[in-house]
């Protein structure tokens, strides 16, 4: 059926129905699961990214007991496939669950088809 | 009490079924025809549109925060020029209102103005106020005009028109239900002196925006009647349903491109007011089905007893200025693109509050909105043929400075600064950079005004504005940055000033496939300089004034910083009022994809510190030649891989520990029960 160019880092094989790095081809999981269990997480204190300019509370940069940056990276080529601004302890987000069965349905439909560049466009 | 439930506010953004005449008029608009017919109403809105920023006073007037548009006879919104596109939620809602409640008493009749500016019935807040005319042609009814626009005066217990203070909408101001203000083609002049009286700060500016607004409609009345003579009654009509099922076509076959699935985006902010605290401003869950969207806010924190609350069609009016501006931007302005798109808000959360409650800051409530509903849509766009569309979030800060007193000139004024919410950086693109200084999320087509024309209006002074190094959010395309401006006091021996901000702990926007947000913005005041003097010395010939040196401390005195927000205050003549910080975009993709020849670019444009260059790009500039040093970047792009190779742990073993902590209880407020974001202390409003 093909391989979609999912998101910037990530393609979706709906044949194989794995996630995979689109990068560096490395397998992320199962296509009906979340693609994130398939990656590296750390987390940052934000001052590190975002680095104070001035003394005192209000710096510029986020206050380090508020907020933490969660970066998630690729196991194999160590990409940073998505970040996350989360207090400490907030549930990771899962941002995407694809609707396997409705995509294989519209395309074996012929309303929709994978183009060379991965993506869906009109069948027709 | 009859204002409309949440149902059937929502409902009434649903186009209305059309009737067999109209249908019989659809068919007599032939292919050629239309096109011309559809352009001509681009051309009367457009005017409408020039000729509303020409006759309003109000800073948001002139700066074009505002929509002219058309209906059909039945309220459904066919066409608008914008300005500010969540203004195109109110009118459906509010004529739909007058129809249903007024045919009868007082009737409807030609001639007639009907204003309103309340929320409670449909409004975005009471600062965006609409004024709706009825269009009559052969003695029927056949559509309605509107013009919307935001004026900075309410009479609330604090000027601006945004109070910061309010606990209900009992301490907001002027809230009207829709209404009838004028009659034979005139305002009533008994209720001008009512606007007049709830506007006495800036009295100007409410009458003469008051009037903008009767003007503009009645100006595309007018062009519409031409086009009814000229093209005759069954094709108007015709013309004005058929751009409804077409718009509609169009925004079902778009959506269907893109991935069916479940997508999701959660933000917070810090402060409810001038109240810091952790708050969960908008959980998004967005399902798309084939052309079907279905967003809910279940999990949103609950309602509080501040301004930053907003009802549930204003949330969709903040979707609305991302949806037509990024997704049908090639569409009409019309309630058809939001027909296959449904909502669920929850009872009592911010975004669904009670009747009483303050909502004056409904825009600074939307901002987690406006980040989700962009996050979420580029998500399931990336992988449609439309992927060159998606773009991280707008920054969204909203940093508002009002002023308040008497001017140079002798006038009473009361209005927010245009200039600084105009220079946000836009959210980086999948193909480029954000913009730099690009304009006002909640506006994308505003200009920012001149400087001069700032001075010249207001007893202001502005040494400099520049663009904000390091604003804009990191990734393998930049987010725009912003601008740095100082306000000074000039011209009358004080001013009053407030800021409506948050973002001051933590910042409101995600950033989108490994990018990183903008930083945070400080409030900065420079205490015991006389900042005239300082000019005087820079233009004898010691130094300049800038950013960067009065963050250095070139220019003496103390800089003092607070949180961006602040209350009512007054600024002495030569003083700094404020330093106004206008957000960069966030950023999209890994930083380390960055072309480092960008990166140089960037660098030499002072948009960029070599600092930053370094750690989060991974690019080596050389600060005497300002040239990328080819093999030291390799180098330390691979130790930077390296580094997060080293420190990153599986997702389940990352998670066992995460989950055991959780924020502060001292910032948990307003947050809700911990994670869910229930109800747990119910806002009393007496």
């Amino acid at each position: 059926m093909g391989t979609l160019h999912f998101a910037e880092y990530i393609d979706a094989n709906l044949d194989t129905e794995r996630w995979s790095c689109h990068e560096c081809g490395q397998d992320l999981g199962d296509l009906r699961g979340n693609y994130k269990r398939g990656l590296l997480v750390a987390e940052r204190d934000p001052r590190e990214i975002h680095e104070p300019v001035l003394e005192g509370e209000y710096t510029f940069a986020p206050k380090s007991d508020w907020i933490r940056i969660i970066e998630f990276y690729c196991p194999r080529c160590g990409r940073q496939v998505e970040t996350q601004y989360l207090p400490p302890g907030h549930p990771l987000t899962q941002d995407t669950e694809l609707d396997v069965d409705a995509v294989k349905q519209r395309i074996a439909a012929g309303v929709v088809r994978i183009n060379d560049d991965g993506k869906l466009e009109a069948a027709r | 009490m009859s204002y409309p439930t949440k149902e059937e506010k929502l409902a009434a953004l649903k186009v209305t079924e059309p009737s067999e005449y109209e249908l019989g008029c659809v068919d007599l608009v032939k292919p050629g025809d239309y096109e011309i017919g559809v352009q001509r109403t681009n051309d009367m809105v457009d005017e409408g549109y020039e000729v509303f920023m020409r006759s309003s006073r109000s800073s948001m007037g002139v700066a074009g925060d505002s929509i002219v548009a058309i209906f059909n006879a039945r309220g459904d919104l066919v066409n608008a020029s914008a300005g500010t596109y969540l203004h195109a939620i109110i009118p459906p809602i509010v004529i739909k209102f007058i129809l249903k409640r007024y045919s009868e008493n007082p009737g409807i009749n030609d001639g007639d103005v009907w204003y309103t500016n309340d929320a409670l019935y449909g409004g975005i807040h009471n600062p965006d106020q609409c004024a709706i005319m009825p269009v009559f042609f052969d003695g029927d009814l056949v559509a309605w005009t509107a013009a919307l626009s935001h004026t900075t005066e309410t009479g609330a217990i604090e000027p601006g028109g945004m109070p910061l203070t309010a606990t209900s909408r009992f301490e907001e101001g002027m809230n009207l239900p829709p209404m009838r203000v004028g009659q034979n083609f005139r305002i009533n002049s008994d209720i001008l002196e009512m606007f007049a009286a709830f506007g006495i700060r800036a009295t100007d500016n409410v009458t003469v925006d008051m009037r903008a607004r009767a003007t503009t409609c009645d100006r595309v009345r007018v062009r519409l009647l031409e086009m009814f003579e000229r093209e005759g009654k069954e094709f108007a009509i015709g013309l004005l349903r058929k751009m409804l099922i077409e718009a509609e076509e169009g925004a079902r076959k778009r959506v269907s491109h893109w991935c069916d699935g479940v997508y999701r985006n959660v933000t917070f902010s810090d402060a409810a007011g001038l109240q810091p605290g952790l708050i969960r401003n908008c959980v998004m869950t967005m399902t798309k089905k084939g052309d079907h969207l279905a967003f809910d806010f279940t999990g949103t924190s609950p309602e509080n007893p501040s301004s930053y609350n907003a009802h549930p069609q204003a949330v969709v009016g903040h979707m609305a200025n991302y949806i037509y501006e990024y997704v049908f931007h090639d569409l009409p302005v019309s309630s058809a693109t939001f027909q296959a798109v449904d909502f669920i808000f929850p009872e009592n959360s911010m975004l669904s509050p009670d009747a009483r409650a303050a909502t004056s800051n409904s825009v600074m409530a939307c901002t987690g909105v406006m980040s989700s509903v962009a996050n979420c849509i580029s998500r399931a766009r990336f992988a449609s043929d439309e992927w060159t569309q998606v773009a991280a979030s707008q920054g969204n800060g909203g940093n508002a400075i009002v002023i308040a007193g008497i001017s140079q000139w002798g006038a009473n004024f009361a209005d927010m600064i245009a200039y600084p919410i105009n220079t946000e950086g836009q959210g980086a693109r999948a193909t480029s950079d954000g913009m730099d200084a690009y304009g006002f999320p909640w506006c994308g087509f505003g200009r920012a005004p001149d400087v001069e024309s700032m001075e010249n209006e207001f007893p202001l002074l502005l040494p400099f504005s520049s663009h904000w190094k390091d604003s804009g959010g990191a990734g393998k395309h930049r987010g725009g940055v912003g601008t740095a401006q100082l306000w000074v006091t000039h011209n009358v021996p004080m001013l009053f000033q407030m800021a409506i901000a948050d973002n001051s702990s933590i910042q409101t926007p995600q950033p989108l496939f490994g990018g990183y947000s903008q930083p945070t913005v400080p409030g900065i005041v420079l205490d015991g300089v006389d900042v005239k003097e300082l000019m005087a010395k820079a233009k004898a010939g010691a130094g300049s004034i800038s950013f960067e040196g009065l963050l250095s401390g070139d220019f003496g005195g103390r800089v003092v910083t607070s949180q961006y927000g602040s209350q009512i205050h007054p600024v002495l003549d030569g003083q700094t009022v404020i330093v106004g910080l206008s957000t960069g975009g966030t950023g999209y993709g890994d930083p380390l994809d960055r072309d480092p020849a960008a990166v140089e670019v960037d660098v030499r444009k002072n948009l960029v510190s070599i600092g930053q260059a370094h750690s989060l790009y991974g690019v080596v500039v050389d600060p005497t030649s300002g040239r990328v040093d080819d093999g030291a970047t390799t180098a330390r792009r691979a130790d930077l891989v390296e580094q997060r190779l080293a420190r990153g742990v599986p997702y389940d073993e990352f998670e066992a520990t995460w989950s055991t902590r959780r924020p502060d209880e001292s910032i948990m407020q307003w947050f809700g029960s911990w994670p869910e974001g229930n109800v747990v202390n119910p806002v009393m409003r007496p």
